[in-house]
């Protein structure tokens, strides 16, 4: 079996868009960023900056370190075009964020060449076409092929043969296992375990032993490149999820039910625009001192109704109201899931004048027009907006 | 406290009651006991989660009089798992102890004077057939909502109509209404909104016959079947105004052997997965039923009826057209429909003591 399978990462993605854009900043330590970093060039970060460090502290360990203010537009419009070249190299692209995806180029060979020369195509189509460095590695499994991106990044293609795929994962550190943490780390190293190697020699037992069945077993499997997930195309993504980061101050409960609807008005109109509904809603907490936690709930049907979303959501937080208050909430997120297509809808019985579907559908029409803060709530009037995280396309219309 | 009975009346007064002990731990951790109270030879077994409360009454042969909270599920356990025969109970200085034949358990209590008094409606008594009481709860309890969020519709409306007492529930996809001709229980006009949970154990406890004892007060309303206490808290707030919902005039109707349906319905759901509606064809020629999943399958079925419209073509999710069938009663049961996206009407043949109205799936 050939390997077929090709990990795409572009490096440093925001900080790179900003390179390219501006020639002043090539070669320099520079990072994107307000309060934290978003991205680091590689010059930053061979100087210790990290994503998600403080601005101040990288600039203990960076003197002169230069931060320009992000430019999501950008980099929406950056990922849209690799992807369109992802696109263009195979029918089969699974993608794993705005910077990176899977794809699968088994059954091209004879028609295009070999899985080596479809990635140093796609190396340079990426480089020519949208400027930017993107990493590939490539395997027989998603697991290997992503470790391959990575050990050659920056700008790099990395082929690992399926007869040298053990030779080369076994001397990395346990830290490149997908779903081994500092965490787990510590617990390996504990028992003397600090290579991928060590870990396929340890046997499934006494991992199982250290960390429970469910990891001891998925490390093992991985670490025998054991990984028999497909790249899979076009999969309907199964939530749909908007957050926002609150900063240090603290926010009065007002404050936090105008962000709320914020989310949920944001979120439900992708849904919508997916051609989607969905039935459980989900608020994410991250409280001051860095703990996370969840609360959800499940409509008796799915809706895509900004109202029905709202009343869910907003009982959810006021059920928290004190806990927030005295815990100080840092982030606030809202997910919708169990999604459904939108083309078999459960009708609600008329109980209030108010035709919520149709106030939707008239907001949706005038923002798809002219653009998504063309038109609001009054209860958010002379609020800032937050700052928006550009997100993957929502796969539309593409399989089901 | 002290007392001996026979083990099957001990399980079931404690199972009774057990029934009213939330499972998902409240914020009183006395309410996950079960409150025990002798008086002489009578035995009183109440839980509680606050809202919804059960007191079970049984004759037992009494030596010493007392109260104690025992923790409900654990002392359940021990009863039923005790060999049939003789139990005798004694509670002291903090313990239950609880033998029967050669075994001896220990159970710790918990403080007694911390489970709340939870008094039972004050109203006047009417008294109900319980059969008749436990055949309406049955048609109209199920299209209460569960859903929390929406308090007022996980309660079932009790309202005072001129004819008789009116049963109506709604989870805003459907709505149950079932009318009682000639029951009196609330002063004209009246209606209170009893709490779905609170019914559906009554519909339990009414399986026996017999007569169901009815007291409405402000806040709470109690049900008393043979030796049964259960008292619930009302829900407060306006329940939606139904009556403008259900349509005046039908152009379509469907006239359908009822069990034909029932089972028709309940084959081809089997290919309406994934969320996905049954289709309901009507024509002159009769009825079809179509049920399809994406990558799954098709399932069609003919069905003779008499149709009456214009041919139309109406989506409907399987559990809530399969629930409107199942509790109609009566062999013939007719559909009235105005278009694919109105109300959808279900009676019974010759029976206008129960409707249920259910909203259909828009398709596209």
């Amino acid at each position: 079996m050939q390997a077929t399978i090709l990990h795409a990462d572009l490096d440093s993605f925001y900080a790179s868009v900003e390179q390219r854009d501006r020639p002043e900043l090539r070669g320099r330590a520079m990072a994107v960023g307000g309060g934290v970093i978003l991205a680091a060039s590689y010059e930053a970060r061979s100087r210790g900056v990290r994503t998600a460090m403080p601005i101040r502290a990288a600039r203990e360990r960076c003197p002169g370190l230069i931060t320009v203010d992000p430019r999501m537009e950008a980099y929406s419009e950056a990922s849209r075009r690799v992807f369109e070249i992802f696109g263009d190299t195979t029918p089969l692209v699974e993608p794993i964020s705005i910077d990176e995806a899977f794809l699968d180029v088994g059954g091209l060979g004879r028609l295009v060449g070999s899985p080596e020369l479809i990635a140093s195509r796609l190396r340079e189509r990426v480089a020519v076409d949208v400027g930017l460095a993107i990493s590939v590695g490539v395997a027989r499994t998603k697991f290997l092929a992503k470790v391959a991106s990575r050990v050659c990044k920056p700008d790099g293609l990395l082929v690992v043969e399926p007869d040298g795929e053990l030779e080369f994962l076994h001397p990395l550190p346990v830290e490149r296992l997908w779903g081994v943490g500092p965490v787990t780390a510590d617990k390996l190293a504990e028992k003397g375990i600090t290579t991928v190697g060590e870990v396929a020699a340890s046997g499934e037992g006494p991992l199982v032993a250290i960390l429970g069945r469910g990891s001891g077993r998925h490390i093992h499997a991985l670490a025998h490149n054991r990984d028999p997930r497909p790249v899979v195309s076009g999969k309907r993504r199964a939530s749909i999820g908007s957050q926002r980061a609150l900063g240090r101050r603290s926010r009065t409960f007002p404050d936090l039910e105008a962000i709320l609807l914020e989310l949920v008005d944001r979120v439900s109109r992708r849904l919508r625009n997916g051609h989607r509904v969905g039935r459980t809603v989900t608020l994410r907490f991250r409280f001051g001192d860095f703990t996370r936690d969840t609360r959800s709930r499940t409509l008796g049907e799915a809706t895509g109704s900004t109202a029905a979303f709202l009343d869910a959501s907003h009982g959810l937080l006021v059920a928290r109201r004190d806990e927030i208050a005295r815990r100080r909430l840092t982030l606030l997120g809202l997910t919708i899931a169990n999604l459904s297509p939108a083309d078999a809808v459960q009708q609600s019985l008329p109980f209030d004048h108010r035709s919520s579907a149709e106030l939707d559908r008239a907001l949706d029409a005038v923002r798809d027009r002219y653009g998504s803060s063309s038109i609001g709530r009054a209860t958010l009037l002379g609020r800032e907006g937050g700052l928006r995280v550009p997100l993957l396309p929502d796969p539309v219309g593409r399989g089901t | 406290m002290k007392f001996r009975c026979e083990r099957e009346q001990l399980v079931e007064a404690l199972g009774t009651a057990g029934r009213a002990v939330s499972s998902r731990g409240g914020s009183l951790p006395v309410l996950a006991g079960l409150r025990l109270e002798l008086a002489g030879n009578q035995l009183t077994v109440t839980g509680s989660d606050l809202d919804l409360t059960i007191s079970a009454q049984i004759e037992v042969a009494g030596d010493a009089d007392g109260v104690a909270v025992i923790p409900s599920k654990l002392v359940a356990d021990v009863v039923r798992a005790m060999e049939p025969g003789a139990v005798q109970v004694t509670v002291a200085e903090g313990d239950a102890e609880i033998a029967a034949g050669r075994s001896d358990f220990t159970l710790r209590t918990i403080p007694a004077e911390e489970f709340p008094q939870i008094a039972g409606a004050e109203g006047d008594a009417v008294t109900l057939d319980a059969e008749q009481f436990a055949d309406a709860l049955k048609q109209v309890v199920p299209a209460a909502s569960s859903d929390d969020s929406r308090p007022i519709l996980t309660g079932v409306l009790l309202a005072a109509e001129p004819a008789g007492l009116r049963l109506v529930a709604t989870d805003s996809y459907r709505l149950a209404v079932r009318d009682l001709p000639g029951t009196t229980v609330l002063d004209e006009g009246q209606q209170v909104l009893v709490p779905s949970r609170a019914l559906s154990e009554l519909a339990r406890l009414l399986s026996a016959g017999g007569a169901v004892t009815l007291r409405l007060g402000e806040r709470e309303a109690s049900f008393d079947v043979d030796g049964v206490v259960l008292t619930t808290r009302l829900i407060e707030g306006d329940f939606p105004n139904y009556r403008g919902l259900i349509p005046e005039s039908h152009p379509n109707s469907l006239t359908i052997n009822r069990s034909e349906l029932l089972d028709a319905v309940r084959r081809v759901r089997l290919l309406a997965q994934e969320s996905t509606p049954v289709r309901l064809s009507m024509s002159p020629d009769g009825l079809e039923l179509i049920a399809m999943t994406q990558d799954v399958g098709q399932a069609h079925e003919a069905l003779d009826a008499a149709y009456d419209g214009d041919e139309l073509t109406v989506a409907f999710n399987p559990d809530y057209l399969l629930n409107g069938i199942d509790v109609s009663a009566g062999d013939e049961i007719r559909l009235e429909t105005v278009d694919a996206l109105k109300p959808a009407v279900l009676r019974t043949v010759g029976d206008d003591d129960f409707l249920y109205l259910l909203m259909p799936v828009r398709v596209s």
